[in-house]
């Protein structure tokens, strides 16, 4: 049906990977929050290391990816995911030496924040535009609905880069506004609540079907999940102007009931797919993610508790934590884990399917070692957030450390099925098949 | 279709068992996913389908069918025909692969 592999895709989750190891050396070296201050320039290079350059890198990489799988079209305007990548990066590294020349670290006369504020939302822009451009094709047919998060989280992702670059000028100087509270909360529900979670929901609609061979039709409870979404991004949106103009303080409690509502009806379509799944014994992906929907919904019972009983600001910060690692983190590398091999299965052998034998893609793995790091994965995302509710943080650079160690070894893992080195026979693959590079894409 | 015809198609299927789902480790033929083999003049008619609609080894898939039914001993040609009507449930699968993957 068109679709086939995205040639930029490893190189995108390479990049993700790489600022997923780097903030995780951060919090266990205790650079950031809680050892400075939630709004310090040292949190926010911490905070964008974890937000641009691991979960967007990685969503982004995934969606090229699987918005064809979608939509079964196949990806459009091809040619400007390399030129996003790049400048992602380069908007990302100066955006993070602007946050170090904020926090005193480096001395330097360069405009990087203004340079961040046009490189990072031109990057995005091309990949928004090869996405949206992917799903438009779908037309006249209608989107099917994992589609359509994907493309209510595309619009978040605008105006979370649009209010960003805002941000970027404003903290250089550029532009005389105060942006702090209003556009702040703005751009981290559209971030957090928008880009990525909602995206992270559409594309589990379709993986969790796909991997556990569970039913995959369009149920009351997915499209509760989208409709109570929606109305609480409209809310969460509304909520500061309601503040700006005086108005009664509706639409904040009205964005969290709603929200909550939405978590509610996703987790019956969660209880449903892994009780009618076909496919008993779950691969090492679908168990680790349990990890991540088990945070998921921590997130949303914190949450509230935390708001009622008037410690919202106490809690914040265990709760961003949690969702960043133990829903969106846990999420990511757990399908990354499955992904990747399925990825180097295609590179490798999809050119001599039905002419040579072929190993299978588990066979690309060793799912008894990494069960072991995704078990102390979690361990330290729980171990970590008890530590922030509880203000040790000691704690949370130990709990950090443990993290750091179990991504570094899945990062080996994902290595090793990349270089085959689980195969019996990697040393004498059959004729015509190529070893794939590591990252890069394949020469055609 | 003559009887020599029907061995052909016999040993069209019989090939087919090599081409293997790469996600579930199983061959198309035990999956289930090869609707119909044909065979007219020496040419295989294959009606085929995949798991996933829009699943990244499709084109994969669809190739290695082709030439999977192109080196049977008497095939000169081979067509594939990709369909998702009816789109394939895990119920089209033969019992001995179900079991093998712990289906329910």
């Amino acid at each position: 049906m068109g679709t086939a592999l995205s040639r930029w895709t490893m190189a995108y989750f390479t990049a993700a990977l790489v600022f997923l190891m780097a903030a995780q050396t951060m919090m266990a070296m205790g650079y950031g929050y809680p050892t400075v201050a939630v709004e310090a320039p040292e949190t926010l290079v911490l905070v964008h290391t974890v937000t641009i350059g691991w979960l967007s890198l990685l969503m982004c990489g995934a969606l090229l990816q699987f918005v064809p799988v979608l939509v079964a079209k196949p990806l459009q305007s091809e040619k400007l995911v390399l030129p996003a990548l790049l400048c992602l990066l380069s908007g990302l590294v100066c955006l993070l030496a602007g946050f170090l020349h904020l926090a005193g670290a480096i001395e330097t006369d360069l405009p990087l924040l203004p340079a961040a504020a046009t490189l990072l939302p031109a990057g995005f822009l091309l990949v928004v535009i090869v996405v949206a451009r992917t799903l438009w094709n779908v037309r006249p047919a209608r989107l099917p609905l994992p589609a359509r998060f994907v493309a209510i989280g595309l619009a978040c992702l605008a105006v979370t880069f649009a209010i960003g670059a805002l941000f970027a000028l404003v903290l250089s100087g550029l532009l005389p506004l105060d942006l702090r509270t209003e556009g702040l909360s703005i751009h981290i529900a559209a971030g957090v609540g928008g880009w990525l979670t909602f995206t992270a929901i559409g594309v589990s609609y379709r993986l969790l079907p796909m991997f556990m061979l569970a039913p995959d039709e369009e149920r009351a409870a997915s499209r509760a999940v989208w409709r109570c979404g929606i109305l609480a991004l409209l809310c969460f949106a509304a909520a500061p102007l309601e503040r700006l103009a005086g108005g009664f303080g509706i639409f904040g409690p009205a964005a969290a009931v709603l929200a909550l509502a939405a978590l509610y009806f996703y987790g019956l379509d969660l209880v449903f797919l892994y009780r009618n799944r076909k496919r008993r014994k779950l691969e090492l992906n679908m168990k680790a993610a349990i990890g991540a929907f088990v945070a998921f919904f921590a997130c949303g019972l914190l949450l509230p508790v935390a708001a009622l009983t008037g410690t919202l600001e106490m809690y914040s910060g265990a709760v961003f934590y949690l969702a960043a690692f133990g829903w969106l983190t846990g999420l990511g590398l757990s399908q990354l884990y499955k992904i990747v091999p399925f990825l180097t299965w295609l590179e490798c052998f999809g050119a001599v399917m039905g002419r040579k034998p072929t190993p299978r893609v588990q066979d690309l793995v060793a799912e008894r070692r990494a069960r072991l790091w995704f078990a102390l994965y979690f361990t330290g995302v729980a171990i970590g957030t008890g530590a922030l509710a509880c203000a040790v943080p000691g704690l949370f650079r130990l709990a950090s450390a443990m993290t750091l160690v179990a991504i570094g070894a899945i990062i080996v893992e994902l290595v090793v099925s990349r270089r085959l080195l689980n195969l019996p026979e990697r040393d004498s693959l059959p004729e015509g098949a190529s070893r794939p590079r590591l990252f890069l894409p394949s020469a055609r | 279709m003559t009887t020599g015809n029907e061995t052909l198609a016999d040993a069209v299927e019989r090939a087919l068992t090599m081409v293997i789902d790469p996600e579930l480790g199983e061959s198309v033929i035990d999956l289930g996913l090869i609707y119909e083999i044909t065979v007219e003049d020496g040419v295989a008619y294959v009606e085929m389908t995949t798991t996933t609609r829009g699943c990244p080894a499709t084109a994969y898939l669809k190739e290695a069918v082709q030439s999977a039914a192109w080196s049977v001993p008497g095939i000169h040609y081979a067509e594939v025909k990709l369909t998702y009507e009816p789109s394939w449930s895990p119920g089209m699968m033969k019992d001995a692969a179900r079991s093998r993957l712990h289906l329910a």
